[in-house]
């Protein structure tokens, strides 16, 4: 019990720690104060207590597959504030970010948006346990344990972000949040087609020999750029699409920052 | 008299198409279930036809709540204890997807074993 809570919980969280790591990266050149963190944490535990208490009647709505399409619907609802995000990144620069409270509170929007969805989950699993007393040591510690390894790597990620030079650790993170927010898309993707409101025609590729989705590397990549060994051809499009649309708001940020006068020093 | 003589005809040709649109749709997704009960998974082991897309209901007769998770059907369900869950799985080529509950993997295993139509039986 005590090994499973530890997995359960870090699968979970490992997710938005790493967006929140790239996110708190990209907040230190735009000299944002990391309020947005706090606002963003705080209203995903709201939504992730209510979502957890409502999703036996959730699941049970539309045909009982309420439950597919909330969680698609936060999952979209992060890649479009990941979309605004990455513009106004790119459109900054490395200058300082005091324009307007747009970026921070895409940024609080986004992350309370993840939690939502995979606090909600941690939450059933622990108050499934509440009333057997024998287990809930096990499953408490467990899960403070995997919340803390994936908290550990978060900041390790955040540290080795930000010890690259300014605009390498921009890039980068441009990229990531690319990444990360298309393997969202194509999850939300999966999700319709469980719920049987997209008909697919089967997987398009098996790299499963090559990458397993359940061990370590397969596990991280899945947390970073969304990995699935089995995809089917409507995922692959989405994935795709969803990058493509991820570059184009990037481009028309730094086309933005090339045209866009210089502010006043 | 030869109108009165069509008429039965396209009658029954008209019987004949909708009955075959009913078959058609009712086997278009071919419905199978499940029952999680003290962990375990009832039946552990479920045969469905290959490139058909299969309606898996999963009952939950535990007062706990479970995950069916599988990375091989690419599936993950949160059912909360005593309701059912419905996850439309496939289509997939033939062979055997492992599936678990996340919440307790050590005891609720299983698998799906997707057979072409001759394999069957």
């Amino acid at each position: 019990m005590l090994v499973n809570s530890v997995i359960i919980v870090l699968r979970e969280v490992l997710e938005a720690t790493l967006m929140i790591s790239v996110l708190l990266a990209v907040s230190r050149p735009l000299q944002l104060a990391s309020r947005w963190l706090a606002a963003g944490l705080a209203l995903g535990l709201v939504g992730a207590a209510a979502y957890g208490y409502f999703l036996g009647p959730v699941s049970n709505l539309f045909d009982g597959v309420g439950q597919e399409l909330v969680n698609a619907l936060l999952q979209f609802g992060t890649y479009a504030a990941l979309l605004l995000i990455v513009f106004l990144i790119a459109r900054q620069g490395s200058q300082p970010y005091r324009n307007s409270r747009v970026l921070p509170t895409a940024m609080s929007t986004a992350i309370a948006l993840a939690a939502a969805r995979e606090g909600s989950e941690i939450l059933v699993f622990v108050t499934g346990f509440l009333h057997m007393d024998n287990f809930m040591p096990s499953v408490g510690l467990g899960s403070f344990a995997g919340a803390a390894i994936g908290c550990s790597i978060g900041v390790l990620f955040y540290y080795f972000l930000l010890a690259m030079p300014v605009r390498r650790t921009l890039r980068i993170a441009l990229a990531l949040l690319a990444l990360a927010a298309a393997g969202m898309s194509a999850q939300a993707t999966r999700l319709l087609i469980q719920a049987d409101w997209i008909s697919v025609a089967g997987p398009l590729w098996d790299s499963s020999g090559f990458i397993a989705e359940d061990s370590l590397p397969g596990q991280l990549l899945y947390a970073l750029v969304g990995y699935e060994a089995t995809p089917s051809a409507t995922e692959a499009l989405v994935y795709t699409a969803s990058i493509a649309l991820m570059a184009l708001s990037i481009f028309l940020g730094f086309r933005a920052a090339g045209q866009v006068p210089t502010r006043v020093q | 008299m030869l109108k009165s003589d069509s008429r039965p005809g396209a009658r029954c040709w008209l019987i004949s198409i909708a009955l075959g649109l009913a078959v058609a749709a009712h086997a278009a997704t071919p419905e199978f279930e499940i029952e999680i009960r003290n962990h375990l998974f009832e039946p552990d082991v479920l045969v469905i036809p290959a490139h058909t897309k299969v309606k898996l209901i999963v009952f939950n007769r535990d007062p706990t709540p479970e995950e069916f998770e599988s990375f091989e059907l690419n599936r993950e369900k949160v059912i909360m204890g005593g309701s059912k869950a419905i996850i439309f799985i496939g289509p997939l080529p033939p062979g055997e997807y492992p599936f678990f509950g996340e919440f307790n993997p050590a005891t609720a295993l299983g698998r799906i074993v997707v057979q072409d139509d001759g394999d069957a039986g």
